[in-house]
């Protein structure tokens, strides 16, 4: 701010009936809109009729002040808070934990058994995915459907809700049987992309159905029936998985058009 | 001054004593209509007690003048729609002279010397609608309904405007 | 001083806000818009047409909810049909559905704010927008009630704050009446006119009463098709003695509709 208006100036500006050119008004303008001084300065040269417009308003915004309820203190944190929270995937999050929880005791139950976490592992996150992205379950899905917002963004913030509770969830259930992490993490992050890629192309909700049914077909079933652990869960295979993951999500990327139509194929 | 404001009235009194003349004194240079800009004040001023909590919770910069501003702009287009229905539209006040006399001082503020003889070129119509948009921060459709002139007049003008100033500046 | 995009000075070269060419769009298998040619500039454009003429569906399409199966669609003077950046598009649209879901938790304001969010508003605009979208609709007192807590009318009336918080080009509205009080339905009627000033609305509705007095032009469609678009003086012209109605406007909506059906040219 270098300098400011005269008060003479300042007075002119204030008196809708003085003379003042369109140039200065503009500069006075400008000016006014950082400097509380001046402002003051306005302030204290209005004249009375101004005065008394001021007034009535000041009185009718009193009215109607006492009139409403008092305004509500917002918490900083309730509108990050309604982002990221999505309330409708509580139910299906719980419903893996506690499949995960009962993994874990029937392992301790039954030793023989082979590691029941490593393999419900990558269809652990599936239920959540799905749910994040279906129509069926979101009750906002139609609002949401329109919005420049609706996309591939907003799938993976949904999914990076479900892996928020489904990885802890993971990580205490593998250290309790004893298997490494990173041995049910990455299967876990791997088909997450898998779903996504997928859905990119057939819709989100058929492919975690068709992915957690070809997992449990293909390698589960297998598992229990023979006691042994399949080949693609032993240990050295988490450099497979992880490269999985990468090309999975790098093929979703390429796809991120195909979310910004919710509807297709859902 | 704003944090006080989320539901604290004498704030709230204070910030109506220290801004209400600056806020006049701009609205009536947009709109001839005292009645129009009393209405426009005490929605702007009563929307900013309502969402008092709000504009104190978000992290966004800005002065409590740059968002009443903000708002009343706002309640003038609202204004302005209720009135264009009803075919009584408020007339926009022109500045009758348009050069600075030679006894003001030249103002420097953040308007240059060049800048001011870039404005000074420009017709009126243009300088309307760059005052609009540039100083005032309306979209195109809202200076459309201020100003009484259609969206692709609007269009024209501000880009004739800035061509304008641009050449002026170079 | 706030500084103009170049994008802002360019003149727009689309004379309609929405333009339709020969759209089909298909609701599940059945094909629900069959070839309808529609162009809507600025005022409030009624939308009639008999249960199950496609009106449900030509909002959702106009909307980008739902792709067009065929025909061309411009919106706001972009293309949306195919890969679109629909983005952009979407910013300047605000639509309420018939059956709005919501997430029941969230107050009216955090909902209006979460919806300002999606359709990707400047953080800095969000907070007043949201204000003046709540008193737009008269929702002011119950701006801090939770979703679930509202009448169905305040729940409409909140549904149409989302739609106009982002201040849209193009405003579809999906029989917003339904459950309003006649009063409330005075009140949306000048909410209408006002929004119809310098916007594009579409406002689909059984009632012909309200299209007549609030809507500067009305369209009828049936069986996909588009059977008339004209002013609501229009339509009374079109009525005559022998048609079915208790108002010179219901019985031009009559006239009209078995014309069409008979196959007579308009």
């Amino acid at each position: 701010m270098t300098t400011h208006p005269s008060p003479a100036v300042i007075a002119r500006y204030a008196d809708r009936e003085a003379d003042l050119d369109e140039v200065t008004v503009w500069s006075v303008e400008v000016h006014l809109e950082d400097c509380a001084g001046c402002r003051a300065q306005l302030a204290g040269s209005t004249t009375d009729d101004t005065l008394a417009m001021l007034a009535r308003v000041a009185a009718g915004l009193d009215r109607d002040i006492v009139a409403g309820p008092v305004p509500a203190r917002r918490r900083r944190w309730s509108a990050a808070r309604n982002r990221w929270l999505v309330w409708h995937l509580v139910p299906w999050l719980t419903m893996t934990v506690a499949v995960l929880g009962c993994a874990v005791l029937l392992q301790a139950l039954q030793p023989g058994l082979p590691s029941l976490v490593s393999l419900l592992a990558p269809v652990a996150p599936l239920p959540g995915v799905a749910i994040a992205w279906s129509r069926r379950h979101d009750p906002a899905w139609e609002l949401i459907a329109g919005t420049p917002a609706a996309g591939l963004a907003m799938l993976l913030r949904r999914t990076a809700a479900v892996l928020a509770v489904v990885v802890p969830a993971l990580a205490l259930a593998s250290s309790r049987t004893g298997i490494s992490l990173a041995l049910t993490l990455l299967p876990c992050l791997a088909f997450t992309a898998a779903t996504i890629a997928l859905g990119a192309l057939i819709g989100v909700r058929l492919a975690a159905v068709g992915l957690g049914v070809a997992w449990s077909l293909a390698v589960v079933v297998p598992a229990v029936v023979t006691a042994d652990l399949p080949t693609v869960l032993l240990p050295g295979s988490s450099g497979g998985w992880a490269l999985l993951t990468l090309v999975l999500a790098g093929f979703a990327a390429t796809r991120a058009d195909n979310f910004r139509r919710l509807s297709s194929h859902n | 001054m704003r944090r006080a404001a989320a539901g604290d009235r004498r704030a709230f009194d204070e910030l109506y004593r220290r801004t209400s003349p600056w806020l006049l004194a701009r609205l009536r240079r947009r709109c001839a209509d005292d009645d129009v800009v009393a209405d426009v004040m005490q929605e702007t001023y009563l929307a900013v007690w309502r969402a008092a909590g709000s504009f104190a919770g978000s992290a966004t910069s800005g002065s409590a003048v740059g968002w009443l501003w903000t708002i009343a702009g706002n309640r003038l287009v609202d204004a302005f729609r209720r009135r264009a229905r009803q075919s009584q539209v408020p007339a926009v006040p022109l500045a009758d002279t348009v050069a600075p006399a030679a006894e003001d001082e030249v103002l420097a503020g953040r308007v240059g010397h060049e800048l001011e003889q870039a404005l000074l070129v420009l017709p009126p119509e243009a300088r309307q609608v760059l005052r609009a948009m540039v100083l005032d921060g309306f979209s195109v459709r809202e200076t459309s309904l201020l100003l009484g002139v259609p969206e692709n007049t609007v269009k024209s003008r501000a880009r004739r405007a800035r061509i304008a100033l641009r050449e002026a500046l170079s | 001083m706030r500084t103009v995009s170049a994008a802002e000075t360019v003149p727009t070269t689309y004379p309609w806000a929405v333009h339709a060419e020969g759209l089909r769009v298909r609701a599940g298998r059945h094909v629900a818009v069959d070839g309808l040619d529609l162009a809507l500039g600025t005022g409030v454009h009624g939308l009639l047409g008999p249960n199950g003429a496609g009106k449900t569906t030509l909002i959702r399409a106009l909307a980008t909810v739902l792709k067009p199966a065929g025909g061309r669609l411009t919106l706001l003077g972009e293309s949306v049909d195919g890969r679109a950046d629909l983005r952009r598009v979407r910013r300047g649209l605000g639509y309420l559905p018939q059956q709005f879901g919501f997430y029941p938790r969230f107050t009216v304001r955090e909902f209006v704010e979460y919806m300002a969010w999606l359709k990707e508003m400047p953080k800095a605009a969000v907070p007043g927008a949201v204000q003046r979208a709540i008193d737009r609709v008269g929702l002011a007192a119950k701006a801090g009630s939770r979703m679930k807590t509202l009448s169905g009318g305040m729940l409409r009336r909140a549904g149409i704050a989302q739609a106009i918080v982002n201040d849209p080009a193009v405003l579809l509205l999906d029989e917003p009446t339904v459950g309003l009080d006649p009063e409330q339905r005075l009140d949306f009627r000048e909410l209408l006119r006002d929004l119809g000033v310098d916007s594009c609305v579409l406002v689909s509705t059984h009632l012909v009463e309200d299209v007549v007095a609030a809507c500067t032009d009305v369209v009828i469609i049936n069986e996909g098709r588009l059977v008339h678009q004209g002013t609501p003086d229009d339509l009374v012209a079109q009525g005559g003695e022998g048609d079915a109605g208790d108002s010179p406007a219901e019985r031009g909506y009559s006239a009209l509709l078995r014309r069409h059906r008979a196959g007579a040219p308009r």
